[in-house]
C-alpha cells in the first residue's frame, strides 16, 4: 500500500501542534496531526487551574478549556487527527519525510510529509538527574506525574508531602494537593529565588502559608518500601550543600518540579542541529530547523512559562510548513542572533534576512535584573531598544523586531542585554 | 597449637586486632570478641583467610554498630504448610533460578522460595550485567573455572532462553606506556587460563576499534569473550522456563530455620508454613551464611560489598561498542574496579564501584560513591557528560573472606548443597554453577531413590512478542492479532500495553510496577516513569483485579497511591 501523501505532518497534538495545524490548514495546505495519547490537548488535559489563554483569548480559562477551542476548530475544519499513534521512525523522502507509525487500528503504517513540523513537548528532569541519593521506595514523584494522577486518574500520590523545586508545576501542585487534603509540608528552592511566576507564589503558596525555603534543597530520600522523610540542606552561592544544615523532615510524598527538558529525541537521527542552551533545534523566525522543510514550535523549541507563546510559536511554525510544502521556499540568508551580556538563551537563534517582515524573538534573562536594557543592533547600528524596569529568568520576554532595518550584509546580530 | 592457627594470630596482631579471639570449629576458623570498628572487622576477617581453614566465621563484636537488618515479608499463613517436595531451592537470585531450571531437566518436585516479592530483587538485579572472560579470577580458584564455562556456555543458554546476550568484547586499556611490558605475560597467563582470543592493542588499535575512547590510554588488550546481558532479564528467563517444565516459585516466602532429625534437615521453616524437603539448596545470595546456620552448618561468613552504578542515556549509545576499563594498579585488589559498558538495551552502564558495608540489604546511593563513579568511568568515554546519567542505583555483593565460591554439598548435613559467596563473576558463571549444583542436587537424591529424566523438559522458553525485536512485517501482523500491542504505552522505550499484560501474565507473574520494569523495561528510560507511571498503575490495577491504590511499586508496603481524590478514582 503506497503511504497517504500530506502537505504538512504535524508530530504532537499539544497547544503547539493544534496551533500549528490549524494554521497550516489556513495556509491552504492539506495536514494530518498525529498524537500518541488517547486525547489531544498535551498536557493541558491535565492543568484544571486557570490562567490560561490571557495574552492570546484575553480571557482566563483552564488547561482543558483552552485546549478545547483549538480542538474544536482543528474539527471544524476537518483536519485528519490520528490519536494513540505513535511515531516508530523517520525519515527523509525524496519530497520531504516518511514517517512510520503504529496504531491499534492500523497497526504499522507510513505518511509522506513535504513539510513537518516537530510539536513533542517537553519532559521533566527526573530526581536522579538532580543527584538525589538514598534508596527508592515509592512516593518520589515529578510534579506532572503527581498532576496527572490526581486530576486525570483520581488518586492522591500521599498525604504528607515536600516539594523541591518552585518552577510553576510544583507550586500550582502545592495548592493542589492541599485543596485535596494533602498536608504540603514546604517548598525548597536550590536557587536563592524562586523559579516559577511570581503571580503562582502569591496565588499557589502564600495564599495557603506554604513554606517557601530558599537556597535549600533535598540531598537524600529515606524508607525502603514507601518514602518515610527527606533530609533537607541549606546550600552555599555556588548551590553546593553546607555540610551541618541537614535536616530530616518526615514525609510519604517528594514531588519534583526541577525542570524540563525539551523532547527531540526523534530529531536525533535527522541530526538536525540542537541549541545547548535551550535543548531544543536552532532556528529561524519562521522556526525553520537546520533540516529543510523541518519546523519546530512549542516546549520542543524551548521551554516556555505561557502557553500562549506555545500556540503562537505553533502558528508559525505550521504556516511555515505550509509555505513550504506548497511551494514557496527561497533559499534563506541566515544572519546569527549573538546573545550578549545578561541573555540565558534567545529564540530563534537565526534570522533569515532575506524575507523582511516582522520577526518575534523571545528572550530570557540569564538572572533577576533591575533597570535592565536590551539592545538590539547590526554592524553598531542599533534596530531596537526596550527598557525593562525589573526582569526574572522565569519570564520569558518577547520583542518583535522589524527585519527591513537590517543592513544588508551584516554578518550578525547582536541582542545585548545588561543590568 | 596448629601451625594454621598461630599465622592467623600472628596475623592478627600485625593488625593490631588484639581484642579478637580465634577458635578451631570443624575445619573453619571462628573469629570472637570485640574490635572497634567495621574496618577492623573486616580486616580480622582477611587477616584470617588465606589460611589453610576451609572457611572464616567471623562472628566478631562492633559496638556501636546499627544492628544487621534483614527484610522479612509481612503476613504470615499456612499456603505451604505440609507440602512436600525433592527439592527446595532458597533464593531467586540468578543462581537459584538457573538451579531451578536445571533441576527441571530431571523427574523431580522443585519449588524456589524467595522472600521479596519478585525473583532477581536483590544482587542479581543490581549488578553491571558483565559476562567476564575469565582473565581476573585466580588461577585454580572456583572463580576461574566457572567463569571460563559459565561464559563459553551463555551462547546456547540465550538462544535456548530468549534474553539478550551481547559478546561485544571488553578492551582493557593501559594508563601508563610502561605497563605494556607486562603483556606478554598477561597473554601467557589468559592462554593457561583459557581465556579465549586475547589480543594486544596499541594505542592506535585501542583508537581504531573505540574511537571515543580516552586519550589517557596507551594501548591495551582486547578480550573477545566479553559479553553483556541485563542480568534480571536471564534470571527472570531461567525461573520462567523452570515454571514452563513443572518448578513452583513461591514469592514473599521467607526461610526461618529448618526442622532437623540427625544430619538431615526434615522440614523448611518459612513465613507461609513448614515444608518438606528431600533435599534443600542454600542459594541465598547475601543470607547464605544465616541459612548455613539454620543447619548448624556455618562455616563461613557473608559480608557486602557495595557498588554503585549509573546508566546513561541511549542516545549516547553508539558511541562505544565493547566494554573499556582502565584498571588502576593498587587500588581495592577485590574486585576490578568496574569499567563503562555498552548494555543489550543500548544505553552505556558505568560502575560498579567496590565499597565494603555493614548492611546487606542497603542499596542507598551516596553523592561520594557517585563522584568516584564519575571521576573514574566517565571519562573513558570522551563523549560523556555527566548530564547523560539518566539514573543510578547500587547493589550488595555477596562475599566471603576467602573471596571464592563456595559449592558443594554441606560436608555435615547430609541432603543440604550450597552455592554460596557468589558475587563477581558469579553472573558469568551462573550457567556452569547451575550445573554443577543440579548434579550435586541428583547425586543425594540417587542415594535413596531412583531419579528419572523429565521426558518433558523443553529447554526452550515460551516468548511472547517483543515489539523491538520485530520487523515492521512482523510487528504488523502481532498487532492485528492482539491490538493492544499497538497502544505504546512507555514512550522512551517503545514498549506496548501487550507486551505489559503479557509480563503481568506470564510464568512467574509480575505484579509490581517494578516487576513489570524488570521484564520489559517500561519505565526505565530517559523520562524514568513520569509519563508512564500511571498507565502502569492502572493496567496492572485491571490485570491482577485490584484497585489502583493497593498496587506497590515493590515489595508490599510500596503502594504508589494514597487514598482516591475528592471526586474519586477511576481505571482505564
Amino acid at each position: 500500500m503506497s503511504p497517504a501523501k500530506w502537505d504538512v505532518v504535524v508530530i504532537g497534538a499539544g497547544p503547539g501542534g493544534l496551533a500549528a495545524s490549524i494554521a497550516a490548514d489556513k495556509a491552504g495546505a492539506s495536514v494530518c496531526l498525529v498524537e500518541r495519547e488517547a486525547r489531544p490537548g498535551g498536557i493541558l488535559k491535565q492543568c484544571i487551574h486557570d490562567g490560561f489563554g490571557l495574552v492570546r483569548f484575553g480571557r482566563k480559562l483552564t488547561g482543558p478549556e483552552y485546549a478545547f477551542l483549538d480542538i474544536e476548530e482543528v474539527k471544524g475544519r476537518g483536519i485528519k487527527l490520528f490519536t494513540e499513534t505513535f511515531l516508530l521512525d523517520l525519515d527523509r523522502s525524496e519530497e520531504g519525510f516518511v514517517l512510520t507509525l503504529q496504531n491499534s487500528e492500523e497497526a504499522v503504517f507510513r505518511l509522506e510529509a513535504k513539510a513537518l513540523v516537530a510539536a513533542t513537548g517537553c519532559r521533566e528532569r527526573t530526581a536522579r538527574q538532580v543527584f538525589i541519593h538514598g534508596q527508592r521506595p515509592a512516593g518520589v514523584y515529578t510534579a506532572g506525574t503527581v498532576q496527572r494522577l490526581i486530576n486525570i486518574s483520581g488518586y492522591l500520590p500521599g498525604k504528607n508531602c515536600v516539594i523541591l523545586g518552585s518552577g510553576d508545576i510544583g507550586l500550582i501542585m502545592a495548592r493542589r494537593l492541599t485543596l485535596e487534603g494533602a498536608k504540603v509540608l514546604g517548598v525548597y528552592e536550590i536557587k536563592p529565588e524562586p523559579s516559577g511566576l511570581t503571580r503562582n507564589i502569591v496565588q499557589c503558596l502564600e495564599d495557603y502559608n506554604i513554606p517557601l525555603h530558599l537556597s535549600t534543597t533535598v540531598t537524600e530520600v529515606h524508607g525502603t518500601e514507601r518514602l518515610e522523610g527527606v533530609t533537607v540542606c541549606r546550600v552555599d552561592e555556588n548551590m553546593r550543600p553546607l555540610p551541618g544544615s541537614e535536616e530530616y523532615v518526615p514525609c510519604d510524598t517528594l514531588v519534583l518540579s526541577v525542570g524540563l527538558i525539551p523532547e527531540n529525541d526523534i530529531l536525533h537521527p535527522l541530526g538536525v542541529e540542537i541549541d545547548p542552551r535551550t535543548g531544543g533545534p536552532v532556528v529561524d523566525q519562521l522556526l525553520a530547523t537546520s533540516e529543510a522543510g523541518l519546523f519546530s514550535c512549542g516546549n520542543a523549541l524551548h521551554v516556555n512559562d505561557l502557553v500562549d507563546y506555545v500556540s503562537e510559536s505553533g502558528e508559525i511554525a505550521g504556516a511555515s510548513a505550509a509555505r513550504h510544502a506548497l511551494g514557496d521556499y527561497r533559499p534563506p540568508r541566515h544572519v546569527p542572533i549573538l546573545a550578549k551580556g545578561e541573555i540565558l538563551y534567545a529564540v530563534p537563534q537565526r534570522l533569515d534576512v532575506s524575507l523582511g517582515g516582522q520577526g518575534i524573538l523571545y528572550f530570557r534573562a540569564a538572572r533577576t535584573l533591575t533597570d535592565a536594557a536590551l539592545v538590539i543592533s547590526a554592524g553598531g547600528r542599533v534596530l531596537g531598544e526596550k527598557k525593562y524596569k525589573s526582569l526574572r529568568p522565569p519570564e520569558m520576554e518577547r520583542i518583535v523586531l522589524d527585519l527591513s532595518l537590517v543592513p544588508a550584509g551584516e554578518e550578525n546580530i547582536v541582542l545585548e542585554l545588561r543590568g | 597449637m596448629a601451625k594454621k592457627l598461630k599465622s592467623v594470630i600472628k596475623e592478627l596482631r600485625k593488625f593490631g586486632l588484639t581484642g579478637v579471639c580465634p577458635r578451631e570449629w570443624r575445619s573453619s576458623i571462628v573469629l570472637e570478641g570485640e574490635v572497634d570498628s567495621w574496618q577492623e572487622y573486616i580486616a580480622a576477617g582477611y587477616a584470617a583467610a588465606g589460611k589453610g581453614y576451609k572457611g572464616v566465621v567471623n562472628d566478631l563484636r562492633v559496638p556501636g554498630l546499627e544492628p544487621l537488618k534483614e527484610y522479612l515479608p509481612p503476613g504470615r499463613g499456612g499456603a505451604l504448610a505440609g507440602k512436600s517436595y525433592d527439592v527446595v531451592i532458597i533464593g531467586g537470585g540468578v543462581i537459584g533460578c538457573a538451579v531451578a531450571r536445571e533441576l527441571t531437566r530431571w523427574d523431580l518436585r522443585v519449588a524456589l522460595l524467595e522472600k521479596e516479592d519478585d525473583v532477581a530483587k536483590q544482587t542479581s538485579s543490581r549488578n553491571n550485567g558483565m559476562i567476564h572472560p575469565g582473565l581476573a579470577a585466580p588461577t585454580g580458584s572456583k572463580k576461574h573455572s566457572y567463569n571460563i564455562r559459565g561464559n563459553r556456555m551463555y551462547t546456547q543458554v540465550s538462544q535456548e532462553l530468549g534474553f539478550e546476550f551481547h559478546r561485544c568484547g571488553s578492551v582493557v586499556m593501559l594508563e601508563k606506556s610502561f605497563y605494556r611490558l607486562a603483556l606478554p605475560y598477561v597473554r601467557r597467563k589468559a592462554l593457561k587460563k583459557g581465556v579465549d582470543g586475547l589480543e594486544i592493542l596499541s594505542r592506535q588499535e585501542v583508537s581504531r576499534r573505540e574511537p571515543n575512547a580516552t586519550d589517557r590510554q596507551r594501548g591495551g588488550i582486547f578480550l573477545p569473550s566479553t559479553g553483556v546481558v541485563a542480568p534480571y532479564m536471564v534470571t527472570v528467563a531461567y525461573a520462567e522456563n523452570a515454571v514452563e517444565n513443572g518448578a513452583e516459585v513461591h514469592l514473599n516466602t521467607a526461610v526461618l530455620g529448618f526442622e532437623m532429625e540427625g544430619d538431615r534437615i526434615v522440614g523448611v521453616r518459612t513465613n507461609q508454613g513448614v515444608l518438606r524437603a528431600r533435599v534443600v539448596i542454600n542459594a541465598a545470595g547475601v543470607w547464605a551464611d544465616n541459612i548455613a546456620g539454620y543447619a548448624n552448618d556455618r562455616f563461613f561468613s557473608i559480608h557486602g560489598r557495595k557498588g554503585t552504578i549509573a546508566i546513561v542515556d541511549k542516545a549516547l549509545g553508539s558511541t562505544q561498542s565493547a566494554v573499556l576499563a582502565m584498571p588502576q594498579l593498587g587500588v581495592n585488589t577485590h574486585t576490578k574496579g568496574g569499567g563503562l559498558n555498552p548494555t543489550v538495551e543500548g544505553n552505556l552502564l558505568l560502575g560498579p564501584t567496590a565499597i565494603e558495608v555493614p548492611q546487606r540489604e542497603d542499596w542507598s546511593t551516596t553523592a561520594g560513591e557517585m563522584e568516584l563513579l564519575l571521576s573514574r568511568h566517565l571519562s573513558l568515554n570522551r563523549r560523556l557528560r555527566p548530564r547523560d546519567i539518566i539514573t543510578y542505583f547500587a547493589g550488595v555483593r555477596a562475599c566471603t573472606f576467602e573471596e571464592d565460591f563456595i559449592i558443594e554439598p554441606s560436608e555435615y548435613v547430609a541432603n543440604l548443597v550450597h552455592a554460596a559467596g557468589i558475587q563477581s563473576p558469579g553472573l558469568a558463571s551462573a550457567p556452569a554453577i547451575a550445573e554443577d549444583v543440579a548434579a550435586m542436587t541428583v547425586e543425594i537424591l540417587k542415594k535413596t531413590r531412583e531419579v528419572k529424566r523429565n521426558p518433558a523438559f523443553n529447554p526452550v522458553r515460551r516468548l511472547t512478542p517483543q515489539l523491538a525485536k520485530l520487523s515492521l512485517a512482523e510487528r504488523a501482523e502481532v498487532i492485528r492479532k492482539n491490538p493492544a500491542y499497538g497502544k505504546i504505552v512507555c514512550r522512551c522505550e517503545v514498549i506496548s500495553e501487550g507486551e505489559i499484560v503479557a509480563a503481568i501474565h506470564s510464568p512467574v507473574p509480575a505484579a509490581t510496577v517494578d516487576a513489570v520494569k524488570r521484564r520489559v523495561r517500561a519505565g526505565m528510560g530517559r523520562c524514568q516513569g513520569g509519563f508512564c507511571t500511571p498507565a502502569l498503575l492502572e493496567i496492572v490495577a485491571r490485570e491482577t483485579s485490584r484497585s489502583p491504590g493497593d498496587v506497590t511499586k515493590g515489595r508490599p508496603g510500596s503502594r504508589m497511591l494514597a487514598e482516591e481524590t475528592k471526586a474519586g478514582g477511576k481505571t482505564g
